[in-house]
């Protein structure tokens, strides 16, 4: 499959706005602003792309609701909030391929009517900030961006905002909050950010990956990109594999290639021809998977029915040297600590779970403890303010369902046996 | 229409709302800890959980809305199993101190897992552990037993506007704290303690020295402080106050208070109340019986009036005695005394802007309700800070301004920087010409309105005369751009502007504005009964009811009820008696409950004046400084021990209730009335009840007005009476060319808001929040003189001097420095002259140049 | 309060977006950069500047991780201690920065050299185990490597 969203990046210069015109960047752009913009639309539609940042809802649609609001201005914010551990699908582009972002969020914003953008970075990438700002520079200096883009009347005005460590901001309801200068506390819905976003106003949150297709999708059509991958989720898809593989690392291969293939046709197979034990396939939030399920498409539709999730498409292999119960304890003691405190379940209940999780890894676990972990996940589960709280309760139950004889080999030798 | 069922009940509704707010329209509870009435829906705590036909999971039913069609359920299996695990969760880290907890009793937390369980925790692991916090005077802070409903933040954000706490840390790390950690700092309204569901913040001033279920009783009544008027609930245990706290449906505040009348209250049972009548004998006040003293004031008076005629004594009456007290003070002065030199304290201000808007634009134009305010376009505010005068007004400012009204201030207003969308700072003490360059700006757009001529004319005459000059003053065309494309305005107006020799200039141009807006008018009154003072009759010009008195027809209908003579020529305003006192015209002054020495300005001369009576009486609750000079002092009952009531500035009639027995003093009414009977003139009553309906047979204003309206909320403006239309006989004339103040600095009356008059300084609570008089200089005037925060300066002007602290307030941009008047030694109307202005009669307190001093090696 | 350098670059923030309050999490990285941490003081001068209530500042403030809620160390370590870069070792490596620079996790060292901050995911979880100094990011960590790079922060 040719490369769309790693194009051109091994070439050192890439992020460089004359390397990225070499390589045919911004043709797209040309092209989209000669379109109406509700054909644009439209071929985002036929395209069949779905959100990238793990929900996978269909982005025309979410276009759509933003448009129907006759409320202006609207605002277009990139997701670089990329905070699943495990994931570092989004990274190559912000550093690598900036302008292929900056090409999409332009055409997007030209399509939605949006005439600012905002790309809220997380402060964990440093590096990207200054990479995107001096993107943007570049894109101002050349009239991809500014106030009449391309000579077209076309109004764009793009900036990064650096967040600053807040894994809950990932959610598109608490990073409106924190860019409008909050708390990342998530907001009740309804009303939607496409209705209610930013500052009140229509707001269409999208995921890097997801802005860096859209420059494809005009450049080949809405319908040429639908044959890509998944039928009914197609395109190019980020995988980021990491663990005990031999070449961890981001592939972009068709949406909906197995989880197999993705770990030992790309990824080189298990580290040290070490035997695998399981693999969380999205992401921490989604439920981990034996080894004897890893035959299964990965996309948003195959992987539920699975067992787990795409989630950010973030694989994270485990061979047998690894213990669940520490996995556990570590994604527990993860959530504990970006738990935004808004509601009681999340709250108290990744508090304590952590606690239970802790002592049975340090040998303390008591009869009685695995039933407790469980109904305490069951509180949490479903009552959650946001997906955040639930994703905590389903690591739990997802391990002790897989795996529960490794936690009662805790409790019972009072000892982890585990090398990591 | 919205119609949906919920435990099987039908319940429709008129208007979207949340699930949990139509249950609970319905008279069905769910329960919830993080969701209140007064604040937005949160969808924190989870408690609320329903279950909803054809919804997959239970749904939060305070961020739920009512759909059509829905039914749900409130109560089952499942949600009991899930409030349970709810409050396990919420217990896990909290202390389980109910024992000794203060809110045990009236604990949400401890009574809803009373009611959905669990009995035992199945918790093993460490506990929180975070230290109580008693780093703050007056709240405690115990973060163990939060649980994060948050509540208190929302209530100090997004309802009292003050944003002085927040959640701290993320996730189970969140606990609320001020900005320093430590003390509050902050407005001290204490809202956060209503919303409180737990034991989190407490107040200190009843901490451990009560449980809430043994109260003896609770009583509805009227705050004593300010002119609002918010209802509060005074808790009391062997008749001692133990707690106030407001309740959220009732009177004009719904559930808010500020410090004054949340913490105020313990002045009434201060140790230095007044137990006996005091009498001077060899030149030293001693106790005395009530009989010798009404006897000796009765003697004493009477001579006085057959000496020298009814004109020579003069009365002050109180704007925080009650309505009763005051219509029986003035039919004592006018009857017994024969005397209509009858005023307060409130002429240097309140009165004064009062009368003179009711004569220009007719009766009643000050009497708006507060929740026009809120649903205001634009705010334009004058003269003082409402968010200190008058607190809870200060907060319908807050919420229009939230609402996305625009708040214009003219001047400075610290309690709405964060709300104000423009700010117009006047030459120093020269508000008069921006109001004026701002009418004239409205009238040369929208002309004159016609139906007051007198008005009319007024206004073209002034924009004749300043046609074309103008300031300069930034602002002033975009304040007026605004006005004229508001469609709804209103004009809060502080008494400091009135305080000029040349106030009325502002007051015409307020005026004015009122009048081609058709804006809403407030008064800002500082004391809770200043209205209620002036339609009782305590003025000099006018009967109860606002009728003249030198109309023989008005003045004939009360001498008949009264069955006595009223003197037929106007009295003299309070700095008339004041200078009349001392050039020994007045011979004879009768002081209710008010404090002349310090509550106005240039106290050496009132001293003066008051030393030159041959007879001063003071009636009270406590030696005040007046008091010490008096020939006799008749202990008075104070708030909480009588009933009446008092009228606010919307005009509203309210009723206080009595809460606590005393031995201390008698009613006001009733010394008056004991002292009339001695007269010669009997006057008397069964009680506050039938003193109003004398009053509201003989006043025209309040006519067949009963203490069962009253109670009811009912007795607004203009009850059932027949407002006078305006009338005003010649319009001001407006003086060309002004001065410049240009001298280093100049002192001006601060209004500070824990503090008001002088019963404030009697509140524990209130004086460790603010235990002593600051001086408030602007960043650049402390640069100058090189002070910082907390230095010791020495204030001196002619008229007197005196030490404080300075505080330096990076808002104030000016050459004035501010005190309040509230402090013994060093209170601002020690340090002031004053000038009268010939037509509101208030005295001006510009332009009082002030030398400021460090004093080394001190602060 | 922040010289008027500080002051006129927070107006440029302010300018970028439609209210003023958006600009507090740039202005509390100046802040920060100004102050070393977010002290009261620089907080308070953050108030100032945005017109917002400083509790609000606070409140906003110590939500976010990254910033520094206390005095640091002259060089901030930020390694990453999750799920692909703890099973890959990364544990070892805290206690490696332990015992070799005496800076404890989520502290500082005694001669005030380092800060180490124990991180969430920073997004390296193909060439785990890594880290931030400062706001330079080094990847494929081993005890050997962290070594070499802590020669370059004095």
């Amino acid at each position: 499959m040719e490369k769309v969203l790693l194009k051109n990046i091994d070439n050192p210069n890439s992020a460089d706005i004359g390397e990225y015109r070499k390589a045919g960047g911004y043709r797209s752009l040309a092209k989209a602003l000669q379109m109406q913009p509700a054909d644009i639309v439209e071929e985002v539609k036929k395209s069949g792309i779905r959100g990238r940042g793990g929900a996978g809802f269909p982005t025309a649609m979410k276009w759509n609701f933003a448009m129907a609001d006759p409320k202006f201005p609207k605002y277009l914010i990139c997701n670089a909030d990329e905070g699943e551990p495990g994931t570092f699908k989004d990274r190559p582009i912000l550093e690598k391929n900036p302008h292929l972002l900056i090409e999409g969020m332009v055409i997007s914003g030209y399509a939605l009517g949006a005439e600012y953008g905002y790309i809220y970075l997380r402060g964990e990438y440093p590096a990207a900030k200054d990479i995107l700002e001096g993107a943007i520079e570049q894109a101002y200096k050349e009239n991809f961006l500014g106030d009449d883009i391309l000579g077209k009347g076309v109004r764009f005005r793009l900036s990064v905002h650096q967040g600053a460590g807040a894994y809950i901001c990932g959610e598109e309801t608490a990073l409106i909050e924190s860019i409008e200068g909050k708390k990342g506390q998530p907001r009740t819905k309804p009303p939607f950010p496409v209705n209610v976003g930013a500052w009140s106003m229509p707001t269409i949150v999208n995921n890097v990956e997801t802005l860096s297709n859209i420059p494809y999708i005009i450049e080949i059509g809405g319908e040429a990109y639908s044959a890509i991958g998944s039928s009914d989720c197609p395109g190019p898809k980020l995988y980021c594999v990491s663990g005990f593989v031999e070449n961890p690392g981001v592939y972009e291969l068709p949406m909906g290639t197995s989880l197999r293939d993705i770990i030992y046709k790309h990824a080189g197979g298990i580290k040290d021809n070490g035997k695998l034990k399981a693999v969380i396939p999205g992401g921490i939030s989604t439920p981990v998977l034996p080894a004897d399920a890893i035959d299964c498409a990965m996309d948003f539709v195959a992987m539920p029915k699975a067992g787990s999730m795409l989630g950010s498409g973030a694989v994270i292999v485990m061979d047998e040297s690894v213990c669940m119960v520490r996995v556990t304890y570590r994604a527990m003691k993860f959530f504990e600590h970006e738990s935004c405190g808004k509601c009681t379940p999340c709250r108290e209940g990744t508090d304590w779970l952590r606690k239970i999780l802790e002592r049975i890894e340090h040998g303390k676990g008591r009869e009685g403890d695995i039933n407790l972990l469980s109904d305490v996940a069951g509180v949490m589960s479903g009552r959650t303010f946001c997906p955040l709280g639930d994703g905590a309760a389903g690591v739990v139950t997802g391990m002790i369902k897989h795996f529960r004889s490794e936690f009662e080999e805790h409790i019972r030798d009072k000892q982890c046996k585990f090398r990591n | 229409m919205i119609t949906l069922t919920i435990n099987e009940k039908e319940i429709t509704l008129d208007k979207p709302m949340s699930v949990l707010d139509a249950a609970r329209k319905a008279g069905i509870k769910i329960p919830t800890l993080c969701h209140h009435e007064a604040l937005k829906p949160y969808g924190g705590c989870r408690l609320c959980v329903v279950e909803v036909e054809r919804m997959p999971k239970l749904q939060n039913s305070c961020t739920l809305m009512a759909a059509d069609g829905m039914v749900v359920r409130t109560e089952s299996e499942e949600i009991s199993r899930t409030r349970r695990g709810i409050l396990e969760f919420l217990l896990i880290n909290h202390p389980l101190d109910c024992p000794y907890c203060d809110k045990a009793g009236e604990c949400e937390l401890q009574d809803l897992v009373n009611r959905y369980g669990p009995t035992t925790g199945r918790y093993t692991e460490e506990k929180r552990k975070v230290p109580e916090s008693h780093k703050d005077h007056i709240l405690a802070r115990n973060m163990e037993r939060c649980v994060v409903c948050t509540r208190c933040v929302r209530m100090c954000n997004d309802v009292q506007g003050a944003s002085a706490i927040s959640v701290i840390g993320r996730g189970n790390r969140s606990r609320v704290e001020p900005f320093s950690s430590e003390s509050f700092n902050c407005e001290y309204c204490g809202n956060c303690l209503t919303v409180c569901p737990v034991g989190a913040i407490l107040s200190r001033l009843y901490i451990h020295s009560f449980r809430p279920w043994q109260l003896d009783r609770e009583v509805e009544t009227v705050c004593p402080y300010c002119g609002v008027g918010c209802s509060l609930v005074v808790q009391v245990r062997d008749d001692s106050i133990k707690r106030v706290i407001p309740r959220m449906d009732l009177g004009v505040n719904r559930g808010l208070l500020c410090s004054r009348g949340r913490f105020g209250y313990e002045y009434i049972h201060s140790e230095d109340r007044l137990r006996t009548p005091l009498v001077r004998k060899d030149g030293t006040l001693q106790q005395a019986t009530w009989s010798e003293a009404l006897d000796i004031v009765a003697a004493k008076l009477t001579a006085v009036k057959n000496a020298e005629g009814g004109a020579s004594i003069a009365g002050i009456a109180s704007p925080r005695c009650t309505n009763e007290d005051n219509y029986v003070f003035q039919r004592f002065m006018r009857t017994a005394c024969g005397t209509n030199n009858i005023d307060s304290v409130s002429r240097t201000g309140f009165a004064a802007a009062q009368k003179y808007f009711e004569d220009l634009l007719g009766q009643g134009i000050t009497a708006n309700l507060l929740d026009g305010l809120k649903n205001s376009e634009t705010i334009l505010v004058l003269g003082d800070d409402p968010a200190a005068v008058n607190p809870v007004l200060g907060l319908s400012i807050r919420e229009a301004a939230r609402r996305g009204a625009g708040v214009i201030v003219v001047g400075y207003a610290k309690g709405l920087d964060k709300f104000r969308t423009l700010q117009v700072i006047p030459r120093v003490f020269r508000e008069a010409e921006v109001l004026e360059e701002v009418l004239t700006g409205v009238f040369s757009d929208r002309g004159v309105r016609g139906d007051m001529p007198y008005v009319d004319k007024g206004i073209r005459e002034l924009s004749d005369r300043i046609s074309g000059k103008k300031t300069g003053i930034e602002g002033i065309d975009e304040t007026v751009k605004k006005l004229l494309q508001s469609a709804s305005t209103s004009i809060v107006l502080g008494m400091d502007i009135v305080q000029r020799s040349d106030g009325h200039r502002a007051l015409f141009a307020v005026a004015g504005l009122t009048y081609l807006l058709e804006a809403r008018l407030y008064l800002l009154s500082g004391r809770p009964n200043e209205q209620g003072l002036i339609d009782a009759g305590c003025v000099p010009d006018m009967l109860p009811g606002g009728r003249p008195v030198n109309v023989p027809d008005f003045r004939g209908k009360f001498e008949a009820v009264w069955k006595a003579a009223v003197p037929d020529r106007e009295g003299l305003t309070l700095l008339e008696i004041i200078e009349g006192a001392g050039k020994g015209n007045i011979k004879a002054l009768y002081v209710m409950g008010d404090n002349p020495v310090r509550n106005i300005p240039h106290s050496s001369f009132v001293k003066e004046a008051l030393r030159s009576l041959d007879f001063l009486v003071v009636q009270d609750i406590f030696l005040s400084e007046t008091a010490e000079m008096a020939d006799v002092v008749l202990p008075a009952l104070g708030w909480t021990e009588k009933s009446g009531t008092y009228t606010n500035l919307e005009r509203r009639i309210q009723l206080l209730r009595k809460a606590v027995e005393t031995s201390s003093g008698m009613e006001d009414w009733r010394i008056l009335s004991e002292l009339s009977r001695r007269m010669g003139v009997p006057a008397s009553y069964s009680g506050p009840e039938d003193v109003m309906r004398e009053l509201a047979r003989v006043s025209p204003l309040h006519r067949d007005l009963t203490y069962g309206e009253i109670a009811a909320g009912d007795a607004l403006w203009p009850y059932h009476g027949e407002p006078l239309r305006g009338e005003m006989y010649e319009v001001p004339e407006m003086p060309d060319g002004a001065k410049d103040y240009n001298a280093d600095f100049y002192l001006a009356v601060d209004k500070p808001l824990f503090h008001s008059g002088t019963l404030s300084r009697r509140s524990r609570a209130l004086m460790k929040i603010c235990p002593e008089a600051t001086v408030r200089i602007g960043a650049a005037g402390a640069a100058k003189l090189g002070l910082k925060e907390g230095d010791k300066v020495r204030l001196s002007t002619p008229a007197g001097s005196c030490e404080a602290p300075v505080s330096v307030d990076g808002t104030i941009m000016d050459n004035r420095v501010f005190l309040s008047g509230n402090f013994t030694g060093s209170g601002v109307y020690d340090l002031m002259n004053f000038s009268i202005d010939k037509i509101t009669k208030a005295p001006g307190t510009e332009g009082c140049e002030v030398k400021i001093e460090k004093i080394q090696g001190r602060g | 309060m922040f010289n008027d350098t500080v002051l006129k670059e927070i107006e440029g923030i302010k300018a970028k977006y439609p209210d003023r309050r958006s600009a507090l999490l740039p202005s509390l990285y100046i802040a920060q950069r100004e102050f070393g941490w977010l002290s009261r003081e620089a907080m308070t001068c953050v108030a100032r500047s945005l017109n917002l209530p400083e509790a609000v500042v606070r409140g906003t403030a110590s939500f976010y991780s990254m910033y520094k809620h206390k005095p640091a160390g002259r060089h901030v370590i930020q390694l990453c201690t999750n799920i692909s870069c703890m099973i890959l070792g990364a544990g070892k490596l805290v206690d490696f920065l332990e015992t070799r620079y005496g800076v404890p996790a989520n502290g500082t060292s005694g001669d005030g050299r380092f800060s180490l901050v124990i991180m969430e995911c920073i997004g390296a979880c193909g060439t785990a185990p890594a880290m931030l100094v400062n706001t330079d990011f080094y990847d494929n960590l081993s005890e050997k490597r962290i070594e070499e790079i802590l020669e370059n922060y004095k």
